[in-house]
This record gives structure tokens, sequence and C-alpha cells, in this order.
């Protein structure tokens, strides 16, 4: 029998022009929801920020509600580590999200096409979280920059990952250098 | 180019690239940088147009983006601006408005009855008799105004932004110029709208030195980090700044709408210079003075040959040394200044001839320049709540009293030198910066996510600024004789004397009367005329008459870029590349794109009866429910009882709304001590998610239960036929599937096809044996594909939507939002045992208790119908008749062919006097005739007994 392999909702990808924010698919990614009381902090993370832990990206995402990123042996062992009541639930939502990265100094004006946030650094800085509607897709954005350059994960419903992947690449095209 | 003038110092024009183009299928030349207007005035082009109503010829007025008399067809685009829109090589312009030529227009005939046709007109001859009105209509669509829109236009790529500047700059002239360095250099970001192809405003056509401090400005606004977008307008100002730009200098788009919330708005619009109202003030060769100079300086174009100035103002007396420089015989300079004025203009009907001034003396001319006032462009001030006022001294509209995130500057506010007005800018742009700094840090304090600022939020700036003085101006708006006042409507000022006559005494009724200032120029060059002829009429005051009220858009905005980029979401399942490459029919169900059949649904129901068949059925609504109280809230949300359901048990529920009517239904399973998955229809996903949460949420906040949407974190599979079990056991091999070991209504955890942690129910909507596996999604297609490969000696096959809900109807399984509607309780289902009043409470128990009671009137019966004649398929919403009358009595709800009975077979609601087995019934068909059918025992025509469902 052939061995399972992951396959992520976005099936085509494109490549990226010149000069354009890069977008990439970081769908295989263990995501594992974690929720609590509202005004708990199981995680040590507030509502609307992002932290990294041993390799873990901990984005408070909803004020009763965490979204843990990252490899799945990095993930089970924050979570083995961490001393959660039984009032806390963990829910494997790998397979449920779509994550989608956009990285480059222009991503924040590609993504101001498709979502009415305020992505300034000062509105939306490194390791800021938010939920938007994103070309009409409810979602969760999440700004984890990379050696200083500027950097989103997107995360929203697997279903909608090639309708969403070819939004986005879209509006990204417009930033590239031929332009 | 018989007209175009040497090389002017301030020429925009670039003569090394000659364009060539097409007027009315005619070849002419322009250059690079002119406007289609001035590439036609250049060649000698005189008339542009044809007016509205009584299609006057018309040419240049104003030679900018307001001109009236330029609006031109560019190939399929009609209602160009043809003083604005730059040539381009190979452009094919041509007349609108006129038939069949610009030179012989026949509807021009409408002129010679123009005393019969004054405002209203329309609305009073045509009224009656009503039943012509659709000869009327066709008669009167020929004489409508305009372009021809070709339907097969092909769509321009149209874009939208949404942006957050610290600050807008309205208008790009040297105030709003100076704003923005200001402001910019602050530190604010900033965005500097101009409606104009060049910033700068009137240096544009001004000395050198102007135009050397527009480069200077321009150069600066640049360094400053400003975002600058050109041939772009503010079009609307709504609550809380937020602010619409319609841009068209975006490469590649043809426009887009720029959503910005800005934190101060800075309004720089300049002012407008108006028309004189006089007899022939609409002739061709009867221009306003900035249309003079710009067409002089800007595009070397000579505006006649002989000139008569009538000059109110600065810019009237500069356009005479501009005439006079390019060498324009000047015959005579009116100083309205010194109480002098012209009466009429006449001519030709292509041309300007003579002038009567106003001590009778005719002088011949074929230019006659007005300065004679201007229009303050009060419109972005007025949506953000101020009434400017009036103030006769200087003859125009002055702002009053505006919200803090507003900021007027420039010739809205007041008149002075250039460095006044440079001043007054950069005083209004550090005014707008520590305005909008106050905003910012407010914005930073409360959004958890933002850069929390230091120190204390900074009050409100008060306003310190040096003010503008106001240039005293003679007010000038009518001489002795009529004339036209809104050229774009063709309304004219007697017009507005007869609708003052006829009683219309608000300015608002007048214009709605008249149509005046409601052209595309929206009033930015009648407003003030009308005003002053309608208080001229009636005896009273411009203040007293007040003006109508500027609305959004500024600018017009194009159709396109309203709508913008196109979304429209899709959600496919982790299956659909398989289905698209397997000769899928798809079917659109909500944003769902789903396979309504793989060619044949007959042949797809044949085979699950007989073999084994898959459907995918991802998108049925999956909710993870966690949290030691789930049974309270399923007690709450099922009109049956849930405290006892057992670990690995599945139990089916029915959800009412408050009012009792059915919401929702599906299984609801018990995985774990704490852990349960409810499922939903697919199409009640989403809201039955927003019902959890909201019970959750607002009534019992306490209960701790976490609800987690995993519908498409599943790819969920329906295995089903006779054979159903055997296929799956060849992939499952740590879960006992034996019919002994594993129920009707269970459910259970396992690894299928090697992916661990799936589910597997034994549920099934077809009515026969059958697994609903729900597979991590990721892996969904590997466990589709090994189910067609490992079942090909079974004869398993694909099956869709269409073979799904035959079988359902086969089996009586109702469909909610089918066979159930916005006014059906849950009892009509015939689901009463699943009513349990004897809880505590469930939603919708209060009106089901009363429902159900003595005192209620008897509720519709969902029952089973069979057609009399077996081929004969009733739609779905046929009416069913107490026969021999018209007294509906029912209606079916489902109808198909089955092709298992080889018969057709119904749902349908009727009154209970019709509901008992056996009862004949009368269906309407669609086409008027009637047929008969019969209420049959049970809701299932097949298998009523379940054997083959718990085989």
């Amino acid at each position: 029998m052939a061995e399972p392999e992951f396959r992520s909702s976005v099936t085509t990808l494109a490549a990226t022009p010149a000069g354009a924010p890069a977008l990439t698919d970081e769908s295989p990614l263990t995501k594992v929801s974690v929720r609590a009381r509202v005004g708990a902090s199981p995680l040590g993370v507030d509502f609307t920020r992002a932290a990294r832990r041993d390799g873990v990206l901990i984005c408070g995402i909803r004020p009763d509600e965490w979204l843990l990123l990252g490899g799945e042996g990095e993930v089970e062992a924050l979570l083995a580590a961490a001393e959660f009541d039984a009032s806390v639930n963990r829910i494997d939502i790998t397979h449920s999200r779509l994550c989608l990265r956009l990285t480059g100094v222009r991503s924040a004006s590609a993504l101001e096409k498709v979502c009415s946030l305020d992505f300034g650094d000062m509105m939306f800085p490194d390791g800021a979280t938010g939920s938007a509607s994103v070309a009409k897709v409810s979602s969760d954005l999440v700004r984890d920059d990379i050696a200083g350059e500027p950097s989103y994960l997107l995360l929203a419903d697997r279903s909608f990952g090639q309708y969403l992947y070819d939004a986005i690449h879209d509006a990204t095209t417009e930033f590239a250098d031929s332009l | 180019m018989i007209r175009r003038l040497e090389p002017q110092s301030g020429e925009v024009i670039d003569r090394e690239t000659p364009l060539k183009f097409t007027w009315n299928s005619k070849k002419y030349v322009g250059y690079a940088g002119d406007t289609i207007a001035s590439a036609l005035l250049a060649n000698n082009q005189q008339v542009f147009s044809r007016s509205m109503k009584y299609h006057r010829p018309r040419g240049v007025l104003t030679a900018d983006y307001w001109d009236p008399n330029t609006t031109v067809q560019v190939g399929t685009e009609p209602n160009v601006r043809g003083a604005h829109r730059l040539l381009e090589a190979d452009m094919k312009v041509s007349a609108q408005n006129a038939w069949p030529s610009l030179d012989l227009d026949v509807k021009a005939a409408n002129g010679l009855f123009g005393r019969f046709l004054t405002a209203g007109f329309y609305y009073k001859t045509f009224i009656k008799p009503q039943r012509l009105w659709p000869l009327y209509e066709k008669v009167l669509a020929r004489f409508a105004p305009g372009g021809v829109v070709d339907l097969n236009t092909p769509h321009g790529y149209h874009d939208k932004r949404y942006a957050h500047p610290d600050v807008v700059v309205a208008g790009g002239g040297p105030a709003g110029l100076a704003a923005a360095i200001s402001a910019a250099k602050a530190g604010m970001s900033v965005m500097l709208v101009e409606q104009n192809h060049h910033l700068g405003g009137h240096l544009r056509w001004g000395t050198d030195q102007d135009r050397e401090t527009a480069d200077d400005l321009e150069a600066a606004a640049r360094d400053a980090g400003v975002e600058i977008l050109t041939d772009s307008a503010v079009t609307g100002r709504y609550d809380d700044n937020w602010i619409a730009i319609s841009q068209r200098d975006h490469p590649g788009v043809v426009e887009r709408l720029i959503k910005a919330r800005a934190k101060t708005l800075v309004v720089a619009a300049g002012l407008v210079e108006r028309p004189y109202v006089f007899s022939g003030n609409d002739l061709p060769g009867v221009m306003l003075s900035g249309a003079v100079r710009r067409l002089i300086n800007m595009y070397a174009v000579r505006p006649g040959n002989h000139a008569v100035v009538l000059t109110a103002n600065a810019e009237g007396d500069a356009a005479v040394a501009d005439l006079e420089r390019v060498g324009v015989e000047v015959a005579r300079v009116v100083d309205a200044r010194a109480g002098e004025t012209i009466s009429k203009a006449t001519g030709s009907s292509k041309q300007l001839g003579s002038v009567t001034l106003a001590d009778g003396s005719t002088v011949k001319a074929d230019l006659l320049v007005t300065a004679a006032g201007w229009t303050a462009p009060t419109s972005l001030l007025n949506m953000s709540g101020d009434r400017p006022s009036y103030d006769p001294a200087a003859a125009r509209f002055f702002p009053t009293a505006l919200p803090d995130n507003v900021i007027a500057t420039g010739g809205l506010v007041g008149d002075g030198s250039l460095d006044e007005l440079i001043a007054h800018g950069i005083s209004s742009g550090e005014l707008a910066a520590q305005r909008a700094a106050a905003v910012k840090h407010r914005l930073r304090s409360t959004v958890t996510r933002a850069q929390n600022p230091k120190g204390p939020e900074p009050p409100v700036q008060q306003d310190r600024r040096i003010g503008l003085s106001r240039a005293p101006h003679p007010e000038l708006y009518r001489s002795d004789t009529h004339g036209m006042v809104d050229f774009s409507e063709d309304v004219s000022s007697k017009d507005l004397v007869n609708a003052a006559a006829e009683g219309f005494d608000s300015v608002e009724l007048v214009k709605r009367f008249t149509t005046a200032t409601m052209g595309p120029s929206q009033g930015k060059l009648e407003t003030v005329n009308t005003v002053a002829v309608l208080a001229e009429a009636r005896g009273e005051t411009i203040e007293e008459v007040g003006t109508t009220v500027w609305r959004p858009p500024y600018a017009p905005i194009s159709l396109g870029a309203l709508a913008g980029r196109v979304f429209e979401p899709v959600r496919v399942s982790s299956l659909h590349e398989w289905h698209t490459a397997n000769n899928m029919t798809p079917i659109l169900a909500g944003q769902w794109i789903r396979p309504e059949h793989y060619g044949d649904p007959g042949a797809e129901v044949a085979n699950v009866r007989t073999n084994v068949g898959i459907i995918d059925v991802t998108p049925l609504g999956k909710l993870d429910l966690r949290g030691p109280d789930v049974p309270k809230l399923l007690n709450l949300l099922y009109t049956n009882k849930w405290s006892k359901l057992p670990i690995g048990r599945v139990r089916y529920g029915m959800m009412c709304a408050e009012d009792g009517v059915v919401l929702d239904d599906g299984v609801t399973g018990r995985l774990g001590e704490d852990h349960y998955l409810m499922t939903t229809t697919s199409s009640g996903a989403g809201q039955i998610w927003q019902w959890v949460e909201m019970w959750l949420q607002t009534e019992h906040p306490d209960w701790e239960v976490h609800v987690t949407p995993v519908t498409t974190g599943f790819t969920s599979i329906n295995i089903a036929g006779p054979k159903s079990r055997e296929l799956l056991m060849r992939l499952v091999d740590d879960v006992d599937l034996s019919a002994e070991a594993f129920e009707y209504m269970n459910v259970r955890t396992g690894t299928i096809a090697g992916v661990p942690d799936c589910f597997m129910w034994r549920i099934g909507f077809t009515g026969e044996l059958s697994f609903e596996v729900h597979v991590p999604a990721g892996f969904g297609l590997h466990v589709w594909e090994q189910l067609i490969e490992r079942g090909a000696d079974l004869g398993v096959g694909p099956f869709g939507l269409e073979a799904q809900r035959i079988m359902r109807l086969e089996k009586g399984h109702f469909i909610v939002g089918q066979d159930t509607d916005g006014l059906t309780k849950a009892p009509t289902t015939g689901l009463r045992a699943l009513i349990k009043l004897d809880k505590d409470d469930f939603a919708g128990k209060p009106e089901l208790e009363w429902a159900l009671g003595p005192e209620a009137p008897e509720l519709p019966v969902l029952v089973a119908i069979t057609p009399t004649d077996p081929r004969l398929v009733p739609d779905e919403a046929c009416q069913i008749l107490r026969e021999g009358t018209t007294e509906i009595v029912g209606r079916i709800t489902s109808s198909r062919f089955s092709p298992s009975l080889q018969r057709s077979i119904c749902l349908g609601q009727v009154t209970p006097e019709f509901a008992a087995a056996g009862t004949m019934l009368t269906v309407r068909l669609c086409d008027g005739s009637d047929t008969t059918a019969r209420v049959m025992e049970h809701h299932a025509h097949f298998d009523p007994e379940g054997v083959r469902l718990r085989g």
C-alpha cells in the first residue's frame, strides 16, 4: 500500500516575479489550537501577540485561543512540557487550516490590496496577530519577520487554499521589478 | 497644427513625440502631453460637442477637468473628458450627442423650440396619457445625451487598495504641496492627491518663476517621502475620515479605488473659475481666463486671433498679458472693477463673431475671455459637516466650522501672495501632523497589537494659523441679458427665473426641477451662478437663498472602480482534483464546488444498491466539542436528550430556533469522556457554529465547552452499499468492523490505509449499509484513491450529490431547507418522538409546547407520496389541491424518479386532513394540468424496515 503523503490544499504554485513579495505555502506545519478560559494565559502570550519559543510560534489569535505553529516534534515537546489545568483543551488543526507566508519589503503593501487592516509597523509590528477578511475569506494574520524582513503568516480554512493563494499572489505581482 | 504657437517655456507637450489620431474619422497629429482638446484646437477644430438639450455647438470653455463642452467618445469609451484625457497614439476620437454629424446635427432643431423646452417640459408633457408612455420612452431614448456604450467593450482591470496614511492632502497646488511637505517632515505618512496630471495648480500656467516654485515644491515633496497620486481625486469624505480616492495613474490599472482611513484630511482644492452669464456665453470662442492661460502656457495653442477680455481680477489681467505676448490682438479689455461689462456675444453656429458691450458698442472678435470670479469647491468640507457661508465682498463662499480632523487651506479659505499661500499650507500641514499624532497615539494605545506609545496622549492642537485675507472681488453673475448657467445640462438663467416664478422657492427644489448643477461637473462651475440668479429672481441675497448640499462623489468615478477587484471565494475539498480528472459534472453549493454526478446518476444509484459507492461529503459541517459541559450544550440545542450518550455511540438530533422552526439536523458522536464531534448539514455549517457560540458566549459563558470548527480538517467520505464493509475492512486493521462489534449508530477511531486518527461512523443517508469516514484532510486523497484501487474487484465507483439525493428520497430522509422551510416546526417532520418536552429547557421548547397543545392550529405533516402515473415526476413545489377545488392543501417538497423502484417518488407537506396513508391527492402540475397521487404509509419508499441499513 502506498504511504500516506500530506497534500496541501494549494495544488498549483506560481513563480514569484523578481522584486515582488514571495508567497509560500507552509500548510504542512503542525498547528495546534490551545483553548482556555477567557482571561487565562496558559502559554504566557497575550491575545494579539505572538512569540517564538523552542522553535514553536505561539500566537494569541483570540482571547481564549492560542495557535501553536511549528514542526510536529517541537510542538509536541512544547505541549508535553506545558502544565495546563483541566480546563485547557488542545485540538490539532493541522489539517483544518491553510498556512501561507508572505515575505518581502512590500508585503504589507500587497496585503493592503486584499485586507483592510493597517499593516504599518506601528500598528502591526513584528509579533502582532490579527483577524480580518482577506479577499473575503475570514483569516488570521501573524507578523513573523525573518531576519528583519517583513513576513506575514496567513491562516484560513483549508478549503479556500487555492483561491486565497491565487488572490494574494495576484496582489503581489504589482510590486515586481518590471512594473 | 496651424494654431500651435512657438515653444513656450512652460509647455508640457513633447514636440519630439508626435501622435497621430483621428477626430470624426479625419486624421490629425498632436504631441505627447497634449489633451485631446488642446490637440484638436491646435488643429483649428473649435467645435467639440453639441449641447445636451438644444444641441448647440460647443467649444472649449475651461480647458481642464471640469470643461463641460469637450466630452467625447474615444473608441468604445463614451463620455471621455477631452480637456483632461491625454492624447495617445492612434486614438479614435469622435463627437457624441450629434446626428448625423457634429457639423450637421438635425437634433439642433430642438433649439427652434427652445422656448417650449424650458425646465419641467418633459415632466409636464409626457405624464399623460399614461398608456402612451412606452411610445414616449422609445422616442425620448433617441434624444438621450451621451456617448455610445459598446456591449462588447473589453473590461479593463480595476483594482482596490486599503490605505492608512496619517495625512491625506486633497489638492496639489502650492498650499497643498506645502502642507504635504510640512506634515511629512513632521514624521507623518502623507498621501497627496491631485486631480490634474501635473502638480503645482495654477503655478503651472503662470510665470517662469511660478513654475520654478512648483518644481521646487514637487521635488521637496518627493524628498520628504510624500506618496503622490496625480490624475486622481478624493471623491468622498465620510465619518471618521474614511476617504475614497479614485486613482487613475496606477500602472496597468484603468482605475482603482483607494479606501483610505486618514488621521487628518487637508483640503486644498483651490478655486474653480466660474463663467459669466450673458446671451451667447456658450458660443465656441467664449472661454474663461484660466482656459486661455492653460492653452497658451501649457499646450502652446493660440486660443483665437482677435480677443475681447472681460476681467474682474488678476487672472484676467494675466490672460491679457499672455494673449498679447503670443501675438493675439486684444481688441478690448472690459474692466469689471471699473463697472464695465459686456451684454451679449453673437456669431455663427461655429464661431463667435462679435461682442456687444454694456454701452451698446460692438467689437468684432473670435475670442471672448471672461474672468468673472471663483467658486470655492467646498464639497469635501460639506461632506465633513461644514455649511460654507457667502461673503459678498469677496463674491464667494468660505468654510465656517470644521471637525478637528479636517483642515482647509489655500484658495478655499482666502487669498494672498504665493508666499502667503505657501506659508498657510505649511502651518496647515504642521497642524494636520500634530492632530494626526494625537489620533495615532490614541490608536496605538487602544489597539492591543500595536506598539504602545510612551507618555500621555497629546492634546488636540488649537488652530493658531495666521489666516489668509479675502481679496475684494466684484459680484459678477449675470449681465443685462440671459445666458447659459449650466452648460452640461443646458439650463439657462431664464429657466431658473421661470422656476422661481412657478413657485420653486427652495434652491434644492430648483436644482431638481431644472437639473441645474446636476451634470458631470456637479456644480463646480454652476452652483454660485445658479444661486445668484435665483436670488435675483426672488429679490433675496445669496446668503438667504443658500446653496445645495454637495455630496459624494466630488468627481465622477467609474462603476468599474467602485466594483474594484471581484473576489468570489470558492471552496473545494481535498478530492477536487480527482473529481475534475474523473468526469465530474460540478454543481455550486453555496461556496462549494461539488460533484453533482460523474456522467450517469442513475447508474451510480444502481451501483450503490448492488455493489459499493463512495461519495465526497467533506462540506458536511463538523464541530469539535470539548469540555465537561458538552451534554448541557447538546441538551440545549437539540430537541432530544443527550445526557447519557455512551462513548462510542452516535445519536441523531434535530435543532430548532426559538420559534420551534427546524433549524438544522445531524448526528453527534461521543469520542471520549469530554470529547464529542457534532455534524451539521453542509449548508448549515457556518450558521450552526455561530448559533452554538451565541448560546455559549451570551447565555452560558460559565459552561466549560470549547467549540472548534473542523469541517475541512477532515475529508469526509461515505462508503455505501452491500459491499461497503468488505471494502473498508481491506483498509482498516485496528478496528473490528463486523456487524456485531460495530453496530449501527456507533463511532470508532482508527487507521485507514495507513492514516491514523480517522473517525468511522456507522451511519448513512442512502439507506444502504454504509460507513462515513472522516480522514485528516491532508491524507484525504490518499484514502480515496486507496478505496478506488482496493475496491476495484468489488465494483466500487464514485457517486455524486444527485445519486445521493435520489437514494435519500427513496429512503424517505428529509433535508432541512428542502422538505422544511422557514415555517416548518419540528412536529411536521414526523419525528415527534425526538421532541422531549420533559427536558428542563431547549431552544424552541416554549413554542413547541404551545404548538403541540390543544389551542394551537394543527401543523402540516410531511408525508411520502407516490403519483398514480409511475412515470410522472411532479416538479418540486407543485401544489397539492383539495379535489375539485383550487384550495391549496399542501405541496411537493422533493421528487425524483427512483431507479431502484422504477417509479416516481415524492415527499410533500400536507394538511393533517390529507396525511393518512392511502389518501388520494390532487397535484397541480406546472403546465396547469392535474394528476393524482397517493399518500404512503412510511416516509421510506425503499426498505422501510431498514434491513439493508442495519446489515
